[in-house]
């Protein structure tokens, strides 16, 4: 419309009083026709905006490309349990709670919990760059308004006492059986606004934690395994191929590539063949792998297996890199508590022995702290529970040394 | 409406001339029809707020308001139980009588204009011998209210634009009053009735196509009926840019809605009293008035609804251009705005009284020339509109686009 009005070049001859008066009065009627003939017409057409979110023709998500990152997603199907996305996230948006097994009766790492909180996640893609399968994967999803905020919690693992068992990708595989993007976290989404479940009271806790306790049974004890490893590995130390496998097997077996190499096999090979002698380059494993995998060189190093417990029970205590666990002498009477019990139940036990009324006569701040300088950290001092007196002593005694107190 | 009343005064068997209880029937008369008439024009404003929002929509390729009710018809509605459930703020410095009493004002400049306002051949609250004269007159107390709200609010924005609001209303009276008296010349009357009774009900019979004077008139009463009401391109009391919301800016909840209410129903003010004066108000096409005083019973009601719906139908159109022009034009300078009244429509709304003057001479002298000049008024009338169509639908075209005015809604 404009061009009839304004880009006209202007006429050489400037146009007398008359003139100019009434140009400008064609000019205002030509411009209200043109102005008003092309809002009209926009009256009589489609309007270009589309009428979000309920009366589009196809979901607009379905309309944006292919590499928006929306929602996370993980196929807890194809998920190696690496953590690998765990680890890349910088705002630690992703948990993941692993349930460590023996290997034999129950899987080595199952996934008690596999969180995302899409209200935190800041959507930079860094988890599913490191992802070895491709479980984690960013959706087409983006409509996140909730009632409440928690309901944003994307929950992979629907019940923590069903933990998922990992996906063990066929070696040498490239390509993985994912379901169709975005299928799962939709379904995850239907149930958002839903009430967020009230906080569990301290009687629920209470209640739950015998349960917890049972799921963990046939947990695996990683100083007993890294010892038979170890056997093992000493027996096979010239063959190779052997100790690799043996080397593997006190892996994580996620072939997530964190340590730098391909894969599990590429780690062990290399530790097998002497190449790479640090114990602490599996993270799946945590400090579990590591342990085991230092009990392994150690071994593999000096030639001798590490001191076996004294006691012959079946969950033998860690015999490596735990300063409590400093040979004590042995008594006529059989092993003190000390030395059959796992840390975590000894633990228990001391502290049942306490006065518990958290003088902190010991110099301990409380009972708990004493205990845990006991257990944890070689408090050689038994005598020090003053509310308890001669009948603590006693007790600390028998359970720690199996002998009786020194007399005052 | 008093022929109204005296009709039922009598049909109860009492002469309204010397019935003792005349007074207050006629008293409660005005109350019942002062209510219907605030109710009617408070309604039409809130439809006009709707409709005004989907056609800008339209206009600039949006859907517009259209979740609640039926193609969002219902939005006002919810637009006024949101206003009504608001604070009623006063500015702490501001004169809170005057601040309160202000939208009342407006209200009554505003709706003291349906006094004389027709709708259809019978229905017009009072048929004055000075009809049009009165609409002038109530319309310029609305600047009273403007000044008022726009001074009480204690606030810069407030003033300039109640001063500017002022000017303009000031200003356009006086063409846009001078265009009016060119359908009163033509008539012989200031009654809006009788203004309506001098046309006919076919287009070549309207004042606007009576001769090119009356047409410069009615252009120059539409844009300073657009000006007297704050419309775009004349917008300046509120313009946004620079004043905020104008004189209405301090206001909130239902006192701010009143302001808007004015607005929006000054919309059907405008658009019905061009209708009256140059569009042939309710005539029928084909059945003169004296056919429709003179119906009775079943004819005479469904000639007057028939009225009705053309009067109406006429004004709708009307509203329709209002809303259409303003989101067609930018908003003008303050020196355009009044460059624009005191150099060309105050001049040439002096220059359209002469010529009709002289021109009513000459059809009274030779009343064949008259006729021409209707018919060729009328034929260079549909050829307008003929290529305006056209121009339309080539912009249309020329985009590529399709004609396409149901789907989305």
């Amino acid at each position: 419309m404009a061009e009839n009005v304004t880009l006209k070049p202007p006429s050489r001859q400037t146009p007398g009083a008359f003139g100019a008066y009434a140009k400008n009065i064609g000019d205002t009627a030509k411009s209200f026709f043109e102005g008003m003939s092309v809002t009209l017409s926009y009256m009589f057409r489609k309007p270009i905006t589309t009428q979000y979110p309920d009366r589009v023709p196809v979901p607009v998500r379905d309309t944006i490309p292919p590499r928006y990152r929306g929602f996370l997603e993980v196929d807890m199907d194809i998920c190696t349990a690496c953590q690998a996305c765990e680890r890349a996230c910088p705002i630690q948006v992703i948990n993941i709670d692993i349930l460590k097994g023996d290997g034999k009766t129950t899987p080595k790492l199952r996934m008690e919990r596999f969180d995302i909180d899409i209200g935190k996640c800041m959507y930079c893609g860094l988890c599913v760059e490191p992802c070895p399968t491709g479980a984690i994967q960013h959706t087409r999803e983006f409509e996140g308004s909730v009632q409440f905020f928690n309901n944003l919690v994307l929950r992979f693992v629907p019940d923590p006492l069903v933990p998922a068992v990992p996906y063990k990708p066929p070696k040498g595989s490239e390509s993985f059986p994912r379901r169709p993007l975005g299928e799962i976290t939709r379904r995850l989404i239907v149930a958002w606004d839903a009430p967020t479940p009230p906080f569990p009271t301290k009687e629920q806790l209470e209640a739950d934690k015998p349960k917890g306790a049972e799921a963990k049974k046939g947990a695996l004890d990683p100083a007993a395994l890294g010892r038979q490893l170890a056997a093992r590995a000493l027996a096979a130390k010239e063959d190779k191929p052997k100790l690799q496998k043996v080397l593997e097997e006190a892996m994580a077996g996620t072939d997530c590539g964190d340590c730098g190499y391909p894969d599990c096999f590429g780690y062990s090979n290399a530790i097998a063949q002497g190449k790479d002698w640090a114990p602490d380059k599996c993270a799946p494993g945590g400090a579990d792998s590591k342990a085991m995998l230092e009990t392994i060189i150690v071994t593999l190093k000096t030639g001798v297996l590490p001191e076996q417990p004294a006691a012959p029970a079946p969950e033998g205590k860690a015999a490596v890199g735990a300063p409590a666990a400093a040979p004590e002498p042995a008594e006529t009477q059989g092993p003190p508590l000390a030395q059959t019990l796992p840390k975590d139940e000894l633990y228990k036990v001391v502290l049942d022995a306490m006065a518990g009324t958290d003088c902190g006569d010991c110099d301990y701040p409380d009972c708990d702290g004493y205990t845990k300088g006991i257990v944890y950290e070689g408090q050689k001092e038994l005598d020090r529970c003053a509310p308890g007196g001669e009948d603590t002593k006693a007790k600390l005694y028998k359970i720690m040394l199996g002998t009786k107190p020194p007399a005052a | 409406m008093q022929g109204f009343l005296d009709n039922l005064i009598r049909h109860f068997g009492h002469d309204p001339a010397t019935w003792p209880w005349t007074q207050f029937v006629y008293l409660g008369g005005m109350a019942l029809f002062a209510f219907a008439v605030i109710n009617f024009a408070a309604i039409t404003a809130g439809i006009f707020s709707w409709a005004e929002r989907r056609v800008a929509a339209r206009m600039q390729s949006r859907v517009g308001p259209n979740r609640v009710g039926p193609g969002g018809f219902l939005q006002w509605v919810a637009d006024a139980v949101k206003l009504l459930t608001k604070e009623d703020l006063v500015p702490a410095e501001a004169d809170k009588i005057l601040f309160r009493a202000a939208p009342y004002f407006m209200m009554v400049g505003f709706a003291c204009v349906f006094v004389a306002l027709p709708f259809s051949h019978r229905l017009v609250i009072a048929d004055m011998n000075i009809g049009i004269f009165f609409i002038i007159a109530v319309t310029a107390l609305i600047v009273v209210g403007i000044i008022m709200s726009g001074w009480s609010s204690n606030s810069k924005w407030s003033l300039f634009g109640a001063i500017r609001s002022a000017a303009q209303i000031i200003s356009y009276e006086i063409p846009g009053g001078i265009a009016l008296m060119i359908p009163v010349m033509l008539a012989g009357t200031l009654s809006t009735q009788g203004i309506i009774r001098a046309q006919g009900g076919l287009p070549w019979q309207w004042f606007v196509f009576d001769n090119p004077a009356a047409f410069v008139a009615f252009v120059i009463y539409f844009i300073s009926a657009l000006a007297e009401g704050n419309r775009t391109p004349f917008d300046l009391p509120e313009a946004e840019s620079e004043l905020v919301s104008g004189y209405n800016t301090e206001y909130s909840g239902m006192r701010f809605s009143y302001f808007f209410l004015v607005e929006w129903g000054n919309m059907w003010v405008m658009s019905a009293l061009a209708t009256t004066m140059f569009l042939g108000g309710w005539q029928i096409p084909g059945v003169s008035a004296a056919t429709l005083d003179a119906a009775t019973g079943g004819t005479a009601v469904a000639l007057e609804l028939l009225s009705l719906a053309i009067f109406v139908g006429k004004t709708l159109f009307w509203v329709f251009v209002v809303m259409w022009l303003r989101w067609t034009l930018p908003r003008i300078r303050v020196d355009q705005m009044m460059n624009m009244c005191w150099k060309y429509l105050v001049p040439m709304s002096f220059a359209a009284v002469a010529f009709v003057a002289v021109w009513m001479l000459v059809v009274h002298a030779v009343p064949a020339l008259g006729l021409v000049m209707r018919a060729i008024m009328f034929v260079l009338g549909v050829a307008f509109t003929v290529f305006f169509v056209y121009r339309t639908a080539q912009n249309i075209r020329d985009t590529g686009d399709k004609f396409d005015f149901t789907s989305n809604w």
